[in-house]
């Protein structure tokens, strides 16, 4: 089916998230591989769930799960109060980018209401469910009781209302009592839903709840009995506009924040399909509806996007766009398959999808347009291009460049990523950048920063290559070695440079190296070191060659 | 055989760099012969002298074992690495002679006074004009440029005092490095000097150095990387070690010893001089001291001194002239005149102070004729120490007096001693624990866990404990480091007000810098510095009751023309210590604790004497040595006085002359020294190290030493091996919290006034208190609250009759009532109460008016209504703020305009607003206040709960002994004494006050309602003592501070959710976009004072 949007009395659904944080960690705990048990037993464990942050140096409560809010940790609390009144804590940093990255997962999956979804600040998700819930045999109800289930078996908690204004649903949403009737407003009716919920469900400033509370209205129907001029006066208008909203007097629409579809076409399984194929079938199906109606228009599409819902929640998106615009069914197909190939992970329908729409975000009127070809030639970009080909035929694992590392040991001085990695270092690596006490050090050099470079060799053995040596004792370089029985004589010899085992990684407890750099007399330079010094241990110390100079 | 000395060493006073205390760094050097050692730290001399106390251990010790003539060869130099911010490469500063030193001293002042605290902010030119009588040491940087340029200029500033120096660091090119230098040091004429740029003693520090560095720099050792060192060669190496690095240069390491003999510095050369400005010129300072006491002395006993007291001022002045300390009496004496002079009260306190001197001088209050001296009994011409005298002034007015000490000796002859801020336990395992990457989460855990057991070995089943695994090297690395990193200096704070004042200048003895307040200046030694070298030093210290003392007189003077001053209050008053044996002591100095009200009744002070055991019995010494239980059995003549005893031959009454007076007892500080002395032959200088083990206890763990030597001793002269344990504990426990006889007896003249105060007149006592506060044990509402029991009449703030303060009128009947101030009012602000009194002649009629004739901002306003004290223009709180805040945002006009403004403020429709409850005032009252005079908040929920059987305060206390009792209140102070065995929760209801116990067993279960609420039921058993003492024993905590939520609630039908239906429907957080939650919604009632 297909369908345009009209004007007409508006419906909205609010969705609000009491335990974001939580909810995200437990499932992302849930989806780790069974083998690391150490994950799983926490995931069992009964500790509440504590988010913290630091504000003002003190580590606060900025989220909680369930069971923490039932045994009074709330929000604002410090954690060592928190710690003080329940000492077993499971405690977590709050991950803003994280929970946000979270709350738009649940948006994309709001998309299979409505394609009117917005997301507030504060983790509160609204629909614009205007029309949609014909779809459903209860109407709203039946709307309410998929969306709040369906969340359910995602183990995500979620509180719903519905209402005329955005305002309303959220007041209801957040403030309304618990009821095992679902809370929806009827049509109209949406001033006597809200009337007993506190002046908070505004979403004012604490201050104002207080100068309300104070005044003795303690409900949003005590204010609304007030002059509405006598409470301009006092609070400001801003109290006076939600006041409206809220009382369904007014209706901001939301706006949504995904760009609405031009044309758009969407089929529902009443039985998940779970082959990746027959959703190809289905998406070709989809694309000659949808270039059916393009061509009623006159119009061709520049911008496509097939949207994948899958019955667990998940979403997937599939976009092309165009040169030129385009409406041709298999033309089409034509591109889908081609950027399904490209992608690294391909289409996984998991337990399988239940709904699948196609949407044309941009068009144009379909008349023939001089194609125009970029023809930038920077290295870079084509260095991508290359990285970007060779990973798609290899795969990202198999693609790699080296990344220096800050460090004084030989053997750890670099590191393989992937190449398709970002340029930046690895995380980790860097000094924290807050620190003024740190004297620039942007990014971990091949050079260590404001020292003079030591010379180290283009290739380093490894392992070092054990070698027969006589040297001066104690910290002499050596006269002569043996190395694959070959026995070179030194005519010129610098060092000793000492480096320390890195005491901090438990497996490295070795003795200090000594290293030298020498060169024998056919004029061959090397790089060798001795494990040990002399009279410390009681075995003498051992002679390594561990690379070539040029 | 090589000779060597390492002249580039840095101690861990060269924050997050040195690794190595000065003392170990000595030691080092020491044990590996080196001919001395160069102490240079960053920009500072804080450390040199402990590393000069350190040489002088060694020479002792050179002279044990080898004669009292012989000299140890090794020789210290002190001086200060600059690191100078101008990119020039660090030089090190080494004093030739005793103006260098000052030279030095007044650079580093320079530079610190330059930037903010804890900086030193130099310049190149700043040494170069400064560098006569310095011995020069050029470090290179790991790149030799600019060097060319820069030695000829630092050899024209210093000619022929200037060394460049190397190092050979195993760096690959130290040869190379080495022989470049050699060049560039013989073709500019500079002596190499071979120096190992030492970070640490020993190179097992290596991990702890790179632990610092990573503190330093708030990075992870893992991601460090090349800010670490690469080896571990950076510490004192032998001299034959350095001869053979330097092979290629042996002249750099002769060179030391050349340098060492240019210097003639030494620390025992700073000679202490007293300030001339106290004596008048052409007279001595003793026959000046003698001359002012007897003057004031014949001033205060009109009558005639007393015999008795021209006794102990004869003996006291003999012996101030034979220790020579007269300019030290005087110097207090100035002070204290100046503080009289402004009428700022003070007091002095310390075993000096308890003399009859210092009473004739005016600054002890403790009358010599009614009270025993301490004087003769600490001061002595063995003991070598200086006199030790505190005073304490009023809180609020200290900072004038600093000021002004400050002004009159001038910054560079005065300045604030430093306390050294060390790494305790918790902060070294936060920051170890960050720096080897464990979380914020898990370094707490551990800290939370290891807090108190240092010393020891961590236990596995402690790490256990914390739900670690013990067997994690990660973790038992940060355990171990974080032990090392213990008792390192992290930063020098001031000292709370320690002052050093000299005849010369003090900046050319030690640098001064700023502190963190304004208009403070601080030196950079520590009170032991200061004792080790012999400097004086006064102790202005700040004290909340002698602010409410002064308050109090003054209005005792003003509305009773009664005229007091600390001396004069009459003695030994009976109403007076009738009043405390009833433990009415709530606002009393020192004794309104629950522990001290709770042991009030059982001593049953009646003397003087009585108050100075009260204060210090109830303290950490007395109670961990087990000494209270005995003194109050032999007090109730339950148990007899007997005094321990030696065997023979010793004499038997040798502690009989020492434990007297409290009964055979020990109970304060000096007695357990003088214990030490008399039956474990302690020597002075022993006894003095005991007594600064004890100050330091928690630093340093040298306790053991003497533990064994003390009670060993004590048992070999035939003492009881338990009560010689019980004395050592003591000890142990003053280390936590000292308190001497001395100190008592000036805190217990203290005591005895508040209480006069508070006895005779309880109005002035409660308005004087709340003017005071912040200070004390009670929060407003308790004060108000004991005020009112007692029969004071309080008033509410109003805008027509309240000042800032809280003053005092005169009610219907005359007698004196209090009235609330405006400084009552959580958020109003001084000044605008001050406009506010200035403006109201012929009193406000109206909010225009008020709000016209102030200007006063719409906040101010608002907050005056909140706090409902427009009732006198006939507006209640809630018609109040309806009407304030109608009043538009920007300031008023002038008044020709305010006119046709307030007629722009014309009619509106009448608001429908509800009459606000009683209830709900009380609780705004709290919200606003912190106190309500309407009614207790606890009084509407009566009948509520007393369908639950809950008893109230009144009906608990008179129920008899192991009574079963049900009582809730609100919570005023949650108490974890001591070793936590039992937490005392103090609940308060419209009737009183009840105090809970709980055992710590049943604390756990308990532990969310004990530590989260604020309206608590509490059921248990009532255990009453023989005096009367009455409490609830708990066995069972259930918060009930939804309760409050009631009384705010205009619809009592409306039901509070339950805690299960906040799982499966959680509220809303309320104002999510604010991060803080605004405080006056959070707290329907004040936070209690709690434990952590």
């Amino acid at each position: 089916m297909s369908c345009a949007f009209s004007a007409r009395s508006r419906r909205y659904l609010a969705l609000w998230l009491p335990y974001l944080q939580a909810d995200r960690v437990r499932r992302q705990e849930r989806g780790l591989p069974a083998r690391d048990n150490k994950a799983k037993s926490k995931v069992q464990s009964p500790a509440p769930l504590v988010f913290v942050e630091k504000v003002k140096s003190a580590l606060r409560l900025v989220a909680v799960d369930g069971q923490a809010r039932g045994l009074g940790l709330n929000p604002g609390l410090t954690l060592a109060d928190a710690r003080a009144r329940v000492p077993k804590l499971r405690v977590l940093e709050a991950d803003p980018a994280a929970d946000a990255r979270f709350l738009e997962r649940i948006a994309d999956f709001c998309d299979r209401y409505t394609p009117l979804v917005t997301i507030e600040t504060t983790g509160i998700v609204i629909l614009d469910i205007t029309g949609c819930d014909h779809l459903f045999p209860d109407g709203e109800v039946g709307l309410y009781t998929d969306i709040i289930g369906r969340l359910d078996r995602m183990d995500i908690g979620a509180c719903a209302a519905i209402a005329d204004t955005p305002d309303g649903a959220r007041a209801l949403a957040c403030f309304g009592r618990h009821q095992t009737a679902p809370r929806i407003s009827k049509s109209g009716r949406q001033a006597r839903a809200v009337s007993d919920l506190p002046p908070a469900a505004l979403g004012i400033p604490s201050e104002t709840v207080i100068s309300l509370f104070r005044a003795g209205l303690k409900t949003i129907g005590d204010v609304a009995k007030q002059p509405r001029a006598a409470l301009a006066a006092r609070f400001g208008g801003d109290l006076v506009a939600r006041l409206a909203r809220t009382l369904g007097e007014e209706d901001i629409r939301i706006s949504p924040r995904r760009p609405l579809p031009i044309v758009m076409a969407e089929q529902i399984f009443a039985e998940p399909i779970t082959s990746a194929d027959y959703a190809l079938v289905i998406l070709g199906e989809l694309a000659s509806r949808a270039s059916h109606i393009l061509e009623e228009r006159g119009e061709g599409g520049r911008c496509f996007e097939a949207t994948f819902h899958r019955s667990d929640g998940r979403v997937q998106w599939l976009a092309v766009q165009t040169g030129h615009p385009l409406r041709d069914p298999r033309a089409l197909m034509r591109l889908f398959r081609e950027r399904l190939d490209a992608l690294a992970d391909p289409l996984d329908p998991g337990f399988g999808f239940d709904l699948m729409r196609l949407s044309v975000l941009t068009s144009e009127p379909l008349t023939l347009a001089q194609s125009s070809l970029d023809a930038r030639t920077v290295a870079d970009d084509e260095m991508i291009a290359l990285v970007d080909r060779l990973n798609a035929r290899f795969g990202a694992r198999d693609v790699t460049r080296f990344v220096p590392v800050d460090t004084h040991n030989p053997e750890r001085a670099e590191r393989m990523v992937a190449a398709i990695a970002s340029n930046k270092s690895p995380a980790g690596l860097q000094p924290k950048a807050n620190t003024n006490k740190t004297k620039g050090q942007p990014s971990p050099s091949w050079l260590p920063s404001g020292q003079e470079a030591l010379p180290r060799p283009i290739h380093l053995f490894e392992p070092p290559q054990p070698i027969k040596t006589t040297a001066e004792v104690p910290d002499g370089p050596p006269f002569q070695f043996t190395w694959r029985k070959a026995n070179h004589r030194i005519v010129r010899a610098e060092g000793p440079e000492r480096i320390a085992a890195e005491w901090w990684r438990s497996t490295d407890d070795k003795p200090p190296r000594d290293y030298y750099r020498i060169e024998d007399d056919s004029g061959r330079r090397f790089w060798v070191f001795r494990e040990g010094l002399f009279g410390e241990a009681d075995q003498p110390p051992r002679w390594f060659l561990h690379g070539l100079f040029p | 055989m090589h000779t060597y000395a390492e002249l580039a060493t840095t101690s861990n006073f060269s924050f997050l760099r040195g690794a190595s205390h000065a003392a170990d760094l000595v030691g080092q050097a020491l044990e590996l012969g080196h001919a001395g050692i160069g102490i240079a730290d960053r920009n500072t001399v804080a450390g040199v002298v402990r590393a000069y106390a350190a040489v002088e251990k060694g020479k002792e010790a050179y002279q044990k074992l080898h004669g009292p003539t012989a000299t140890l060869p090794f020789k210290l130099a002190v001086g200060a690495r600059l690191v100078l911010a101008d990119g020039t490469p660090d030089i090190l500063a080494y004093p030739e002679d005793r103006a260098g030193w000052g030279r030095l001293c007044r650079l580093l002042t320079e530079g610190k006074l330059r930037a903010g605290k804890g900086e030193c902010l130099l310049h190149l030119d700043d040494l170069l004009g400064h560098a006569q009588g310095l011995l020069l040491v050029l470090m290179p940087r790991r790149s030799l440029d600019g060097l060319d340029a820069l030695l000829p200029r630092l050899q024209e500033a210093a000619p022929g005092a200037l060394w460049l120096a190397a190092a050979m660091h195993h760096r690959g090119d130290d040869r190379r490095r080495l022989a470049g230098l050699k060049s560039l040091a013989e073709h500019h004429g500079v002596p190499l000097l071979a120096v190992n740029d030492v970070l640490y003693h020993h190179p097992s520090q290596r991990p702890l150095q790179d632990v610092m560095t990573c503190i330093r720099e708030g990075v992870t050792v893992t991601s460090a990387g090349r800010l670490l060192e690469a080896n571990a060669e950076r510490h004192l190496k032998t001299p034959q070690e350095m001869a053979r690095l330097f092979r290629d240069a042996p002249e750099a390491v002769a060179e030391t010893l050349h340098f060492l003999d240019r210097i003639s510095f030494s620390l025992d050369q700073l000679r202490y001089e007293y300030p001339d400005e106290p004596v008048p010129p052409g007279r001595t300072a003793q026959d000046w001291l003698e001359e002012l006491t007897w003057r004031r002395a014949n001033l205060i006993y009109t009558k005639g001194i007393p015999d008795k007291v021209q006794r102990s001022l004869k003996d006291e002045l003999a012996l101030i002239g034979r220790l020579d300390y007269a300019r030290y009496f005087l110097t207090i004496h100035d002070i204290v005149r100046h503080a009289d002079d402004q009428g700022i009260l003070c007091q002095g306190r310390g075993s000096a102070a308890n003399s009859a001197v210092c009473f004739a001088l005016g600054i002890t209050s403790v009358d010599p004729d009614q009270h025993e001296l301490l004087f003769s009994r600490f001061i002595s011409a063995e003991r070598k120490e200086p006199p030790d005298i505190d005073v304490d002034f009023e809180h609020e007015r200290r900072e004038e007096v600093i000021q002004w000490v400050y002004e009159r000796y001038g910054r560079h002859r005065a300045g604030i001693a430093a306390t050294v801020i060390s790494y305790r336990p918790r902060s070294a395992i936060r920051e170890v624990g960050k720096a080897l990457g464990l979380t914020e989460d898990v370094t707490a855990r551990l800290a939370d866990t290891v807090w108190g057991s240092w010393g020891t070995e961590l236990a596995d089943t402690q790490v256990r404990e914390a739900g670690l695994d013990p067997d994690n090297p990660t973790i038992r690395r940060a355990v171990d480091l974080a032990g090392q990193l213990m008792g390192f200096p992290r930063h020098l704070s001031q000292h709370v007000g320690g002052f050093v004042l000299t005849r010369g200048r003090l900046d050319e003895l030690v640098p001064i810098g700023n502190a963190a307040m304004d208009d403070r200046t601080f030196i950079e030694w520590d009170k032991d510095d200061i004792d080790t070298l012999g400097l004086m030093k006064v102790d202005v210290l700040a004290l909340g009751m002698l602010t409410c003392l002064r308050k109090g007189l003054s209005l005792l003077r003003e509305h009773c023309g009664i005229e007091h001053n600390l001396a004069s209050v009459p003695s030994e008053d009976p109403a007076v210590y009738e009043m405390l044996q009833k433990s009415d002591s709530i606002g009393v100095f020192q004794v309104e604790s629950r522990a001290q009200i709770n042991m009030l009744p059982r001593l049953k002070p009646k003397e003087f004497y009585d108050l100075v055991i009260q204060v210090a019995i109830v303290r950490p010494g007395p109670i961990q040595g087990d000494m209270v239980h005995p003194y109050l059995r032999r007090r109730s003549c339950v148990e007899e006085v007997t005094y321990p005893s030696p065997a023979p031959p010793h004499d038997p009454d040798e502690l009989r002359h020492v434990l007297k007076r409290t009964l055979g007892v020990p109970l304060f500080q000096e007695q357990a020294m003088k214990i030490a002395m008399v039956a474990a032959e302690f020597t002075p200088e022993e006894a003095n190290g005991l007594r600064r083990a004890m100050a330091t206890f928690r630093h340093l763990g040298n306790m053991h030493l003497y533990e064994d030597k003390m009670i060993e001793g004590m048992v070999r002269r035939g003492y009881d091996r338990d009560f010689a344990q019980r004395c050592f504990d003591q000890i142990k426990g003053f280390g936590e919290y000292g308190f001497p006889e001395s100190h008592a007896s000036a805190f217990a003249r203290l005591v005895y006034i508040s209480a006069w105060i508070k006895c005779h007149h309880p109005t002035i006592f409660a308005c004087a208190l709340l003017n005071s506060q912040p200070m004390g044990f009670y929060a407003p509402a308790q004060i108000v609250r004991d005020a009112r029991e007692h029969g004071v009449t309080v008033y509410p703030a109003d805008i027509n009759t309240s000042q800032w303060d809280n003053t005092l009128e005169r009610d219907e009947t005359g007698a004196l009532a209090l009235r609330l101030g405006l400084r009552q009012i959580d958020g109003f602000r001084e000044n605008w109460a001050n406009t506010l009194c200035t403006q109201r002649v012929g009193g406000y009629d109206s909010i225009e008016t008020l709000w016209q004739r102030t200007g006063l901002p719409k906040q101010a306003l608002k907050l005056l209504a909140d706090a409902d004290a427009l009732r006198s223009i006939g507006l209640d709180r809630r018609t109040a703020l309806w009407a304030v805040r109608r009043l538009p945002d920007a300031e008023p006009l002038p008044l020709f305009v305010a006119a046709a403004q307030a007629a722009e403020l014309g009619p509106e429709p009448a608001a429908d607003l509800a009459p606000m409850q009683l209830s709900e005032h009380v609780v705004a009252d709290y919200q606003t206040t912190r106190l309500s005079l309407k009614a207790h908040p606890m009084a509407f929920l009566r009948d509520h709960f007393r369908r639950e059987g809950v008893k109230s305060a009144a009906e608990v206390a008179a129920l008899r002994d192991g009574a079963f009792a049900k009582m809730a209140g609100v919570v005023l102070v949650r108490q974890r004494p001591g070793k936590g065995n039992a937490i005392f929760m103090t609940l308060e209801d419209e009737t009183g006050i009840t105090n809970a116990v709980i055992w710590a067993r049943r604390f756990e279960r308990f532990r969310r309602a004990v530590m989260g609420s604020r309206l608590v039921l509490v059921e248990g058993r009532v255990q009453k003592s023989p005096e009367g003492v009455i409490h609830l024993m708990a066995f069972g905590v259930y918060d009930r501070s939804s309760e409050l939520e009631r009384l705010s609630e205009a619809h009592s039908a409306r039901l509070v959710l339950s805690p299960a239906d906040h799982i499966k429907h959680p509220l809303y957080p309320r104002h999510a976009t604010q991060k803080r939650d605004h405080p006056r919604n959070v707290r329907v009632l004040p936070k209690s004072r709690d434990f952590h």
